[in-house]
């Protein structure tokens, strides 16, 4: 049926949230009636979000491909810079819920129709008045053009209750606006170039936007479906893992580099080898010691520490690395020589009672008959 | 199986499929795609119109679906286990029992739990028809979801077939549903099979079930394996994140229904392929990138950033950008604009070329597969070592002091793991719903170890310590079996290692005088450090008359070795010896490293050095081992060693270079009539006896090697004479398998001694198998080797088997102790690394009756 749209309509409403949310960018979104999670599944790479939710009355639906929204393992390997935790809850569009209060964007797409008529009254009273969001769309079928719509008799699907006219769904809005003070844009997705205007959309959609300022109501955490919270910098230990795996891998980095440079001077006998100072490092004993500030030049340590003073504050809190006495520099130990043929044997194997004595003289030719 | 798929290396990640080439892919869907509607399952015995299921009529049905596959979400899977592959069957003399007596019992552990199900606990498999049929899977799953109340919550259906763990009202159930465009749909479940416990399918269903309590403890799975990303290990300066995590299959052992597990360390880089590359070009100079691009980046697999998929590199493509277009649909769209839209990920150099992966699954509905994919470096992460990190002895250290775990941290990490599972409410539920669960504590078994070898060295015989496996301080000062004299001989050095060469020189001398080897002085050779002065001094001094030729290398570089090797096995063919200048700096170590030096060279030339007794007479063993060369266009070296004496002291060695798709086995069949050739030669005799030691089959490979090779070298013996025929054993050696086994000694727990051998339990039931530890560790859990005779008619009882395996152990001249393997499939492995890795060729058959790849 939706066949007529390229692309199809559903991914059509799709981007027109992920459109919203780019040029928003609302830091908590949570999606009614999420069902198998298809719109979380792409919100999840907008990097604006922190708290993404979905909600749904049929956790087996939510449950068939919950495990797809979490984390992959590069997401571990190169944790983001933004937080990003993902819920999914089981429960009703038309009660409250104290987790669904407090975001930023609620985004129900055609979801309304299959609700009861008198249930929607609650749905709204829920939306705009309890949880009462920042922002919220509402997308839902526009009965107007179902003319158009090539073979169709009734509704476009059997579990729909009821599809509005552009004017009764525009009606519902501006009476929400009305009662819970917030301002409606319409707009929609699907359109056939040679139709009337008066039409309008395959798909109606209200954009709706708060009139006043709310507050960030406390979160409630229970009946959750699925809770996962995606490694990020944000979380001190991944940040300080990744600091000081960048830090020491930069400053052996520079070691070698620094090593080789000056085994090039040796080699050609040029004068002065270990006095060169533009690298910046310098042996202390059987280590050497990379500075820090030289380390704050790599691009990457720079972007996670901001300044020297910053590092050395890090850096100290850590045991991984070891620091000068000043805690000016990072010491590392010069490790260069090792045997590689003939690995020394560490003798730590075990004595024991098994020592069963060899067989002498065994014939098992005789043994099989042969 | 294809040809591909059987020669794959051992090296790589197994969760990568192969592609067969000359296969087309409608062959191979139709052998193993998931039964479709209309055909039911079963083969031939299945029922076409299931009425109630008598009691006789399951264990029929049950017996004959070795076959059957089910795919979580319905895909095709290898099975890795080479399970339903009975061999022993054939095996008169070990149908009733495969266990050796000798020995003295030890109380072992091993990594197994046990799985514990209900009692009269049964799989009920239903057949599930649509009326209007249903194209799309997804859509049938769908429709069924619509059922829970009657169905219940655990269940799987793969589109087809529908699995429950209790058994519905009626043998037919009909259901309705509608499609979301308002079609009635008329679904008619009906029972097919009453499954017991230990038939393939429910086997391959507890692996399923246990995958998901994997990810329900927030495990991420790669290749077939699952790690825990969020406690990792670092080695910074290498860029390498360490993921531990577990191995696990749950399969029909010996006696019980288990789960193996075994931790598992994941190497991963936290490096994007695009910085590896930048790094690679700013070492190679933009002349030599591409090269070197190539050879460190295809075959290796990646993690993009975007999906949770492994790909497998299989070419560069320098002449694509992000900037070049794909057809989407109906339109083009650049990899920049796509990856933005889809994913919100921002191509920062537009200038990278992208990473070509050939696509080996099926495209969607059983089409063709898929052209290759396009990747792009930047959203690309590797995983695993390249050929070059393996070699650096400094990472691979730094390795083993994360990944290497004593018995007792190994027993303390999979307790812990299995604790978890126990812990875990999700997974409990999961479990329970299907009525099942896991022991808690790891198996308890009994082995036997082995009697201690004999040494003979001449006319003297010693023991050794068997906890050390190891004879090197025993056999000072006894001379060896036999010694090549060294006449006419040869060393090159640089004019910087003239001191350590002399050093060598005088220190080769003292030692030899004992060992019983005759040396006159070498033609010392000075060349220019660069690899075609080298080339050059050894074309200009190696002699026909030349035995051996040293070769003293100023680093560990890879290409004057390399250029040393081609020259003197393929162009003219003469032993030769390279050492690296840095191992004989150290005085201390000087007379240890030249007595092995020695020792080498005596072996390069046809000395022999010490044997063990081997009650058998006229008995050929056989050893082969694979290697796959990446770089050189995915050929695959197949190489053979066969002894040639009673002492096993003598080997006939031969390597073959296979190319894309060729069988292993169709050059070696060469081999082997080679092989038999030289044995007549030396023997004035064919032998009586031949065992076969098959190294290198990976997993999943098995029943290519008995249905395929077993003819094979069947056909090659038949070549020798019509009246000849020789008894032939064959036996698959497998290093990498997941099975652990520890010892309570002393209220420790420790590796088993070497000699340790286990032969029930945690064996296959279907299998003439068993373990040996031959090997000592110093560091970390011994790994014991899996041995699998999947023919024999030569009636060796089972302890003999085990006996002459580990005896074989014994004689590696490289080791003057036990190694892991057979010796002939060690010499094997050596002879293709080598051919792989430095010569490229087919080494000249001059050499054939030489251990001169040691």
């Amino acid at each position: 049926m939706n066949t007529i749209f390229t692309p199809p309509l559903y991914i059509q409403r799709y981007e027109f949230v992920i459109d919203f949310v780019k040029k928003n960018k609302p830091k908590k979104v949570v999606d009614l009636g999420c069902n198998d999670c298809t719109l979380l599944r792409k919100l999840k790479f907008h990097k604006e979000i922190e708290l993404l939710a979905g909600l749904d009355i049929d956790c087996a639906v939510i449950r068939a491909k919950m495990y797809e929204l979490a984390p992959i393992p590069t997401d571990y390997l190169q944790p983001g810079d933004h937080p990003l935790t993902i819920e999914l809850y089981q429960g009703s569009v038309t009660e409250r819920d104290p987790r669904t209060k407090g975001f930023d964007l609620v985004t129900s797409i055609e979801l309304i129709e299959h609700l009861q008529l008198e249930d929607v009254d609650r749905f709204t009273e829920v939306v705009f008045g309890y949880m009462a969001p920042v922002a919220a769309i509402i997308s839902t079928p526009n009965a107007d053009f179902n003319p158009l719509l090539p073979g169709l008799t009734g509704f476009r699907h059997y579990d729909h209750k009821f599809e509005w006219t552009k004017v009764e769904f525009q009606t519902w809005a501006l009476k929400v606006c009305r009662e819970f003070g917030y301002v409606v844009a319409f707009t929609g997705v699907g359109q056939i170039p040679a139709q009337e205007e008066s039409i309008g959309f395959c798909s109606q959609i209200g954009v709706f936007q708060i009139d006043r300022s709310g507050g960030d109501a406390p979160r409630l955490q229970n009946n959750v479906l699925y809770n996962v919270v995606y490694p990020s910098l944000c979380d001190s230990n991944i940040f300080q893992r990744t600091l000081v795996n960048e830090v020491l891998y930069w400053a052996e980095t520079l070691k070698r580099e620094w090593l080789e440079e000056i085994r090039f001077e040796v080699e050609n006998e040029e004068v002065g080898g270990e006095g060169r100072t533009d690298m910046g490092l310098y042996r202390e004993g059987q280590s050497v010691c990379v500075p820090l500030v030289r380390l704050c030049s790599c691009p990457r340590v720079q972007a996670l520490s901001g300044t020297v003073q910053h590092l050395t504050k890090f850096l100290l809190e850590n045991s991984r690395v070891q620091l000068t006495n000043d805690g000016t520099a990072v010491v590392l130990v010069d490790n260069d020589d090792e045997d590689l043929e003939w690995d020394e044997n560490c003798d730590n194997t075990g004595t024991g009672p098994f020592l069963v004595s060899s067989v002498e003289n065994e014939d098992w030719e005789t043994e099989l008959g042969q | 199986m294809t040809g591909r798929a059987r020669a794959r290396s051992r090296g790589r990640a197994r969760g990568q499929e192969t592609a067969a080439p000359g296969v087309t892919p409608f062959q191979e869907t139709a052998r193993e795609a998931p039964p479709s509607e209309g055909e039911l399952v079963g083969r031939g015995r299945q029922r076409t119109a299931p009425g109630a299921v008598s009691s006789e009529a399951v264990i029929q049905i049950s017996a004959g679906f070795q076959q059957v596959k089910i795919g979580e979400r319905g895909g095709r899977r290898r099975d890795f286990h080479d399970a339903g592959i009975n061999t022993r069957q054939a095996m008169e003399h070990v149908r009733e029992s495969k266990s050796g007596f000798s020995g003295s019992p030890i109380e072992l552990k091993a990594n197994f739990f046990k799985i514990l199900s209900r009692p009269q606990w049964v799989l009920y498999q239903y057949h599930v028809d649509f009326k209007p049929v249903m194209e799309s899977r997804r859509l049938r799953s769908a429709l069924m979801y619509q059922h829970e109340e009657t169905l219940g919550k655990a269940r799987t259906f793969d589109g087809a077939l529908l699995f429950l763990p209790h058994k519905l009202h009626n043998t037919e159930t009909v259901l309705y549903s509608e499609t979301r465009m308002g079609e009635k749909v008329q679904i008619t479940v009906t029972l097919t099979n009453e499954l017991p416990p230990t038939s393939p399918v429910c086997l391959q269903f507890y692996n399923i079930i246990f995958r998901r309590v994997l990810r329900m403890l927030n495990m991420q799975q790669i290749g077939r394996h699952y790690y825990n990303p969020t406690d990792p290990l670092n080695i910074p300066q290498h860029r390498l994140t360490i993921w531990p995590g577990f191995t696990s299959t749950i399969l029909q052992y010996e006696s019980n229904i288990m789960l193996c597990t075994d931790v598992s360390h994941k190497v991963l880089r936290s490096e994007t392929v695009l910085s590896f590359m930048m790094g690679l070009r700013q070492q190679s100079g933009d002349q030599r990138f591409p090269e070197a691009c190539t050879k460190e980046l295809v075959g290796l697999i990646v993690l993009t950033k975007y999906n949770n998929k492994t790909y497998r590199i299989d070419d560069i493509a320098w002449d694509h950008t992000p900037n070049n277009t794909f057809k989407r649909g109906d339109s083009e769209i650049s990899f920049k604009d796509y990856y933005k839209a889809q994913y919100g990920l921002d191509i920062t150099d537009g200038n990278q070329v992208l990473l070509i992966s050939h696509m080996k699954k099926i495209g969607p509905s059983g089409g063709p597969p898929q052209g290759p994919a396009m990747l792009v470096p930047e959203f690309c992460y590797l995983t695993g070592l390249t050929d070059k990190m393996r070699a650096d002895f400094n990472i691979m250290k730094d390795l083993s002091t994360h990944t290497r775990l004593t018995p007792e941290q190994r027993e303390g990490r999979l307790n812990r793991f299995v604790g978890n599972i126990h812990q875990n409410t999700e997974a409990q539920t999961e479990l329970n719903t299907w009525g099942l669960n896991f022991d808690n504590k790891l198996l308890s078994l009994t082995g036997r170890v082995l009697p201690s070898e004999r040494i003979v060295q001449g006319s003297r015989t010693y023991e050794y310590n068997p906890w050390q496996a190891d004879w090197s301080k025993e056999m000072r000062g006894i001379p060896l079996i036999s010694c090549r004299p060294l006449e006419n001989w040869l060393m090159f050095f640089t004019r910087r290692n003239n001191d350590v060469a002399q050093a060598l020189l005088q220190t080769l001398n003292k030692v030899s005088t004992p060992l019983g080897i005759r040396m006159q002085r070498a033609i010392m050779v000075e060349y220019e450090d660069r690899q075609e002065s080298l080339l050059r001094a050894l074309q200009q001094n190696v002699k026909k008359e030349t035995q051996m030729v040293v070769v003293v290398l100023p680093s560990n570089r890879k290409d004057k070795y390399d250029s040393v090797k081609k020259y003197l096995c393929v162009d003219c063919p003469t032993p030769s010896q390279c050492v690296v200048a840095r191992t004989l700096c150290k005085q201390q170590a000087l007379m240890t490293v030249a007595t092995k030096i020695a020792l080498q060279i005596n072996c390069k030339m046809g000395g022999e050095l010490w044997s063990v007794e081997i009650p058998l007479k006229q008995l050929m063993i056989v050893g082969i081992d694979c290697y796959h060369d990446t770089a050189a266009g995915k050929r695959s070296i197949g190489a053979l060693v066969a002894s040639l004496n009673q002492g096993m002291s003598r080997w006939f060695s031969k390597c073959v270079l296979q190319n894309r798709g060729q069988e292993i086995m169709d050059g070696l069949k060469v081999a082997l009539q080679g092989a038999l050739k030289a044995w007549l030669k030396h023997n004035n005799c064919l032998p009586s006896r031949i065992i076969v030691y098959r190294d290198g089959v990976g997993d999943g490979m098995l029943q290519s090697v008995v249905n395929y090779e077993v003819p094979q070298i069947m056909e090659s013996i038949k070549t020798m004479g019509h009246d000849y025929a020789p008894k032939l054993t064959l036996v698959v050696v497998k290093k990498r398998i997941s099975s652990r086994f520890f010892a309570r000694i002393d209220g420790k727990l420790t590796n088993p001694p070497p000699g340790t051998c286990i032969d029930t339990e945690v064996t296959r039931p279907e299998w003439y198998d068993f373990f040996i530890v031959s090997q000592a560790v110093r560091m970390g859990s011994v790994s014991p080797t899996h041995y699998n005779v999947v023919y024999d008619s030569s009636g060796l009882k089972p302890d003999h088997m085990q006996r002459l395996t580990y005896k074989l152990c014994h004689m590696y001249y490289n080791w003057q102790g036990i190694i892991r393997v057979p010796a002939p499939c060690q010499y094997a492995h050596k002879l293709a690394f080598l051919v792989g890795q430095s010569i490229h060729r087919e080494p000249n058959m001059n050499l054939d009756d030489f251990l001169y790849y040691l």
